[in-house]
């Protein structure tokens, strides 16, 4: 079992022509991974495979986030998010991950398929300010379930107030 | 070693080999024949021999695995990877390579329809992402995107019609319903108004009748009018025969006086008795003239009497007369009375209809503003929210022509004391408010999105509903202020 590092300031930047590409089954647990995913998260791709893609989870992340994303694609829906990730070394690196289920021929959901993209500046922070509102709202109502509702309530409210779907605000940054 | 090629390796093992082969051979068949290092050499290219044997079926072993990969792909089975890829391995890199290769592929078939499966919704906003593709794959996305865009433009336009469309059916489903409603309106209202020219009709027949009713009474008293003078002239006639008699009553009183001094001195001359008939001759004489005189004056008294009795038969028959003419006008002056009577019931009537057909006309005028606000609501869809339309939805249901009527104007004075008319300001409102509602999402994207498409056609929906009811209660306030009184 991998343990998760303490995370440091250190930032990897993806490169502008590459994408992370990789492979987990239903459980999340990492059955693929490409080269630029063993190189950008630091571990061996031995470390990686069978080990949970929560591993890079960064703690700057809401936990909102990955509910709605294991919500949309347990839903067979495609997600599109950014995400801060954790490297092996406790450094992290920004990605505007495209998450789209797998399904065999019978038409059955057999894992998911990630790409990872290098995300524009720009976007970058502007999500940061909103994760940074979700983060508070989770921790201000504990880590609990109540935190999860906060956080959950305030991007809804964030986006009905801008009148437009996760989507199209993710699409939009 | 191990950072050496495929190729290179089996390569350098065979090389290796041949090189200790002819090493034997010279150490075995040389000017200095060393028979021990020709086994020894011999023996190390046996080994080497069995190892690039050994390396070559590895590689074969990998090969095939990296075929059966490479032919599911083939097959179009992209999500088939290598992993467990030994670092420094001989096929290491050429499994990379199609991990790559597959890689793209797969990244390139979902973006590809992850675009299409959104832009065929009408969302234009998730275009296929070309980052991290390279090559042709990079190329093609570029004019993937360019369908996506116009299969999204068409998809947004086809929503955003089929939503029109369906409005536009619950419009003219309503419209219908609405027209008909006014058309029944209109109908009682020609009713009524057809009832009153009836009304107005009798009225001017009787009217008609009165007038020449009126006109014989004024014949009939002009009659008694001539015939009063008639009278009068006869009643003359009678005062001056009157006068006449008198005068020859007096005529005959003096008669008598004198007849009787002349009997006196008659009497007188008697006594004297001297030459005894002459003087007696004489008296005898005036005596004579006396009664011829008496004669003549009863003779004119009888004449005079005939005619005071032809007067006097004149004058009954003349009273007969005006007795009769006085019964007409009295009949006449009772029938006018009967016609005066009923024409003031006729105009009571006719107040009352015409005071239902004007509050079913001012009915009527606030269901078409009503019908005009609702039509304006679905202007907005077309016209946008900054059209006129726009503006005019925005009145409340306190501010409209339909909420001034109620609130303030002829529904408040005339109605406020039925009851239905509490009855009419929530729905109302509920037609405003879905119309403001619906109205509310135009300022976002609903062109693309069917969930807010939805939203704006169960307002539009929910208005009507209220609209059916705001109707409905018009009707029935109409109806209990004219059975109320």
């Amino acid at each position: 079992m991998v343990k998760r590092p303490l995370p440091t300031q250190q930032e990897r930047v993806l490169g502008e022509d590459d994408f992370i590409v990789s492979k987990t089954d239903l459980k999340g647990i990492i059955t693929y991974g490409n080269r630029h995913f063993i190189q950008m998260s630091g571990y061996s791709e031995r470390e990686l495979l069978g080990t949970p893609h929560s591993i890079l989870r960064h703690p700057d992340m809401p936990r909102v986030v990955f509910r709605l994303l294991w919500d949309t694609i347990q839903a067979k829906r495609e997600i599109c998010a950014y995400v801060k990730n954790l490297a092996k070394d406790g450094s992290f690196y920004w990605v505007f991950a495209n998450i789209t289920p797998s399904f065999d021929r019978a038409g059955d959901l057999i894992g998911y398929y990630s790409v990872r993209r290098k995300p524009r500046p720009e976007a970058v922070a502007s999500i940061s300010e909103v994760y940074q509102a979700l983060l508070a709202a989770e921790r201000k109502a504990g880590d609990g379930q109540e935190g999860m509702k906060a956080s959950l309530a305030l991007l809804n409210q964030t986006l009905e107030r801008k009148g437009i779907s996760y989507e199209e605000f993710v699409f939009g940054l | 070693m191990k950072s050496l090629s495929l190729g290179s390796r089996v390569h350098l093992l065979i090389g290796l080999c041949l090189a200790l082969l002819l090493l034997a051979g010279w150490a075995a068949s040389g000017p200095h024949p060393l028979p021990s290092l020709a086994w020894s050499l011999g023996g190390a290219s046996v080994l080497l021999l069995g190892l690039a044997l050994y390396t070559a079926q590895r590689i074969l072993k990998a090969l095939d695995r990296l075929t059966g990969h490479l032919t599911a792909a083939a097959a179009g089975n992209l999500d088939s990877r290598i992993t467990g890829i030994k670092a420094g391995a001989a096929t290491g890199e050429l499994a990379w390579a199609i991990n790559d290769l597959l890689d793209q592929q797969e990244a390139y078939f979902r973006e590809v329809y992850s675009a299409f499966e959104h832009a065929t919704r009408g969302q234009t906003f998730r275009l296929a992402m070309d980052q991290g593709l390279h090559g042709a794959f990079k190329e093609a996305m570029v004019r993937v995107n360019i369908s996506v865009e116009s299969l999204g433009q068409v998809q947004m336009m086809a929503l955003k019609e089929k939503l029109i469309s369906k409005l536009t059916d619950l419009n003219s489903g309503n419209l219908l319903t609405n027209l008909k409603s006014i058309q029944e309106y209109l109908m009682n209202m020609t009713q009524e108004m057809s009832i009153v020219g009836q009304l107005s009709k009798e009225t001017a027949g009787d009217a008609e009748a009165s007038r020449a009713t009126i006109e014989g009474l004024v014949v009939d008293l002009n009659r008694v009018a001539e015939m009063a003078v008639a009278s009068d002239a006869q009643v003359r006639l009678l005062h001056e025969k009157s006068d006449e008699i008198h005068q020859i009553v007096q005529v005959i009183t003096d008669v008598a006086d004198r007849t009787n001094l002349l009997a006196l001195n008659a009497a007188i001359e008697a006594a004297h008795a001297g030459d005894a008939g002459k003087g007696f001759a004489v008296v005898a004489e005036e005596v004579r003239t006396l009664s011829e005189n008496t004669k003549d004056a009863a003779a004119s008294i009888a004449k005079t009497l005939r005619t005071f009795g032809q007067a006097t038969t004149q004058m009954i028959s003349d009273s007969e007369q005006v007795k009769a003419l006085a019964e007409g006008s009295r009949m006449a002056v009772a029938e006018f009375r009967t016609r005066v009577l009923k024409f003031a019931g006729s105009a009571t009537t006719s107040f009352t209809q015409m005071s239902r057909a004007q509050d079913l006309s001012f009915a009527t005028l606030v269901k078409v503003d009503h019908f005009l606000y609702k039509q304006n609501g679905y202007r907005v869809i077309h016209q946008g929210t900054t059209s006129p339309e726009a503006r005019a939805v925005q009145a409340d249901h306190r501010s409209c022509r339909l909420g001034t009527w109620y609130y303030e104007g002829q529904g408040a004075e005339l109605f406020s004391h039925v009851p239905s008319y509490v009855r009419l300001e929530a729905p109302h409102a509920d037609v405003h408010r879905n119309v403001h509602e619906a109205v509310a999402q135009l300022n976002g994207a609903w062109e693309r999105n069917p969930a807010t498409q939805s939203l704006i056609y169960a307002h539009f929906e929910a208005a009507e509903r209220a609209s059916e009811t705001v109707m409905a209660t018009i009707d029935r306030m109409v109806e209990e202020r004219h059975r109320l009184g």
